[in-house]
């Protein structure tokens, strides 16, 4: 992996740079945002043109025209966005906010002293590292059931939280990578200073470790939002009515004309851009900001 | 040995529709809707023009009509939920939806899980569009090549197994058709009266509708199944019979567009009041 900061440690004394700690690597998986941000902000602007003019040529027999697609769009987009990409930003923030307590969890668990625990902390990090997610999904749907009976009450798990809940556990997974590389790279003079005066192990990690790895959780936090923000999506394989499915739904409701799939698709893709590309910017920004302050 | 099964089943049905006479009827979803004043319709809200959306985001459509027929001939308040062909049975299962009008085709095989109540409000047959350049002319011209359809529809595997086509199911049917167009098929598969419909547009004046539909297949509004023979499972027969005999069918049939079908003509003239002019 580059490490963007590499050239500003040029004249520091070894000791004055980030330790990789016991040998591992720090986890560091910038790839996805640092390519969205590299593109040109009107990179959406221009396929979208590029691709509302590509109709025209190839099916003028048609009566459809692509003005006519253009207008159903126009029609149906207050809808597509105000039912359909809020409520994936809604489930984003949500799978978000599960992934995150859970990574935490278990990143804690994979640097945790008892073996055992270690090794299942290991184990599901890597297992839901390393699986598709759309494989993850769909083994959710199938095996948590639409109702269950507890203490005499029926609990309804509707598609949307089974949804969040499959998307959640590859987050968790690579949450808890991020946390045990973040907590990994701090020095081993950290723990040894705070051991000589006597601070227990929780307050070591809680009081002196982890405050001192929050900064540098961040960039990596936001670049796993961005991309669980664009796998959202999947979930319309679910049934789930988010913005792909609406899509397609409004899509039924105008004739099915071959013509609306790429003005209407294209339309979902820029909504996506105008919304991750921000967070990958400030992602990349915040990256360079953090880079080796300890 | 496949006939014996097929008995076997029918007599299952038969034997399972008279012991729910002879059990008890609770109504306990009837009972429900009443004291709610609320009956919760599960529809199709990617199936025009049966049940879908209008822009704002609304379910409208010739099922939402019945739906919402059902709902005033009860007196109380109508809510509908989209379903989808793979929950829309699930649904009605666990009581998410107390009624199920969502194009389902009226399978034996469903029947063992809802209450499918007759009359039958409608019926389609499966046909192909194919390009006129192709000249096919029966179904087994098919064999061996590629043809487009949309996932969940039961036909799909019935063509490939009986005519050795290769289906290439798409999420939807705008998809389905933009293959067909890319030659990527040699046929779209699906509905006769929605092929009927897309040829009279004027959009696929170089594609035609050649063969014979087959599997004309009625379909079923259902109930939940312990209720088919219930006062909810005759009070919908009531309202199918009813919508048959004064030709309410025909008009919503037309009011949406739809291609008018023989099926409910003959209905309309198998239920006719004898007495009636």
């Amino acid at each position: 992996m580059k490490r963007l900061n590499s050239n500003q440690n040029h004249g520091k004394l070894p000791v004055l740079l980030s330790v990789k700690g016991n040998g591992s690597h720090a986890y560091n998986s910038m790839t996805m945002v640092n390519w969205l941000a590299s593109m040109p902000w009107w990179t959406p602007v221009l396929l979208m043109t590029a691709l509302i003019l590509w109709p025209h040529v190839a099916w003028a027999g048609s009566n459809y025209t692509a003005g006519d697609a253009l207008d159903a769009l126009w029609r149906w987009a207050p809808f597509l966005i105000k039912s359909g990409f809020l409520f994936n930003i809604l489930i984003s923030f949500l799978v978000l906010a599960v992934g995150t307590v859970g990574g935490v969890l278990l990143g804690l668990g994979q640097i945790s002293l008892s073996k055992p625990v270690r090794a299942v902390s290991w184990f599901i990090t890597q297992l839901f590292r390393n699986s598709p997610w759309l494989v993850i999904l769909f083994v959710v749907m199938l095996l948590v059931p639409y109702e269950i009976k507890l203490f005499g009450y029926n609990f309804f798990f509707p598609d949307w939280m089974k949804a969040v809940f499959g998307l959640s556990l590859p987050i968790i997974a690579n949450i808890s990578e991020i946390v045990r590389g973040a907590v990994q790279s701090v020095p081993n003079t950290q723990w040894e200073a705070a051991e000589a005066m006597a601070f227990t192990r929780n307050q070591t990690l809680w009081k002196i470790i982890l405050p001192q790895c929050f900064k540098r959780m961040i960039p990596p936090w936001m670049n796993w939002y961005a991309i669980l923000t664009m796998a959202t999506p999947l979930i319309s394989i679910l049934g789930v009515e988010e913005i792909v499915n609406l899509s397609r739904q409004a899509i039924e409701a105008e004739d099915n004309h071959p013509e609306l799939l790429i003005p209407f698709y294209s339309f979902v893709l820029i909504l996506f851009f105008a919304y991750c590309y921000p967070i990958a910017r400030l992602t990349v920004r915040l990256e360079r900001k953090f880079a080796v302050k300890l | 040995m496949n006939k014996i099964a097929g008995t076997l089943a029918m007599l299952s049905i038969l034997v399972s529709s008279t012991s729910a006479y002879a059990i008890e009827c609770n109504n306990t979803v009837w009972n429900k809707i009443q004291a709610n004043g609320k009956i919760v319709v599960g529809v199709k809200a990617d199936t025009k023009p049966w049940g879908y959306r209008s822009s704002d985001g609304k379910l409208i459509g010739m099922e939402i009509d019945l739906a919402q027929e059902v709902a005033d001939t009860l007196g109380v308040e109508l809510e509908l939920v989209a379903v989808q062909s793979s929950n829309r049975m699930q649904f009605l299962e666990v009581g998410k939806i107390d009624l199920m009008i969502a194009t389902m085709s009226d399978r034996l095989d469903r029947r063992k899980i809802v209450g499918v109540v007759g009359p039958n409000y409608y019926s389609s047959g499966t046909n192909i569009m194919a390009p006129k350049a192709l000249k096919i002319t029966s179904w087994n011209d098919l064999n061996g090549k590629p043809v487009c359809g949309k996932q969940g529809t039961f036909y799909n595997k019935i063509i490939e197994e009986r005519y050795g086509a290769d289906v290439i199911a798409f999420g939807g049917n705008a998809e389905a058709k933009q293959a067909l167009r890319d030659k990527k098929c040699i046929a779209w598969v699906y509905d006769d009266s929605v092929i009927a419909g897309d040829l009279l547009s004027g959009n696929f004046d170089d594609y035609e509708m050649p063969l014979a539909s087959e599997d004309d297949n009625p379909w079923g509004i259902a109930v939940p199944i312990e209720e088919r023979n219930c006062v909810f499972g005759r009070f919908i027969s009531g309202m199918q019979f009813n919508w048959h005999q004064t030709g309410d069918l025909i008009k919503l049939e037309e009011k949406w567009g739809i291609q008018s079908t023989a099926y409910l003509a003959t209905q309309k003239d198998q239920f006719a009041d004898w007495l009636s002019e």
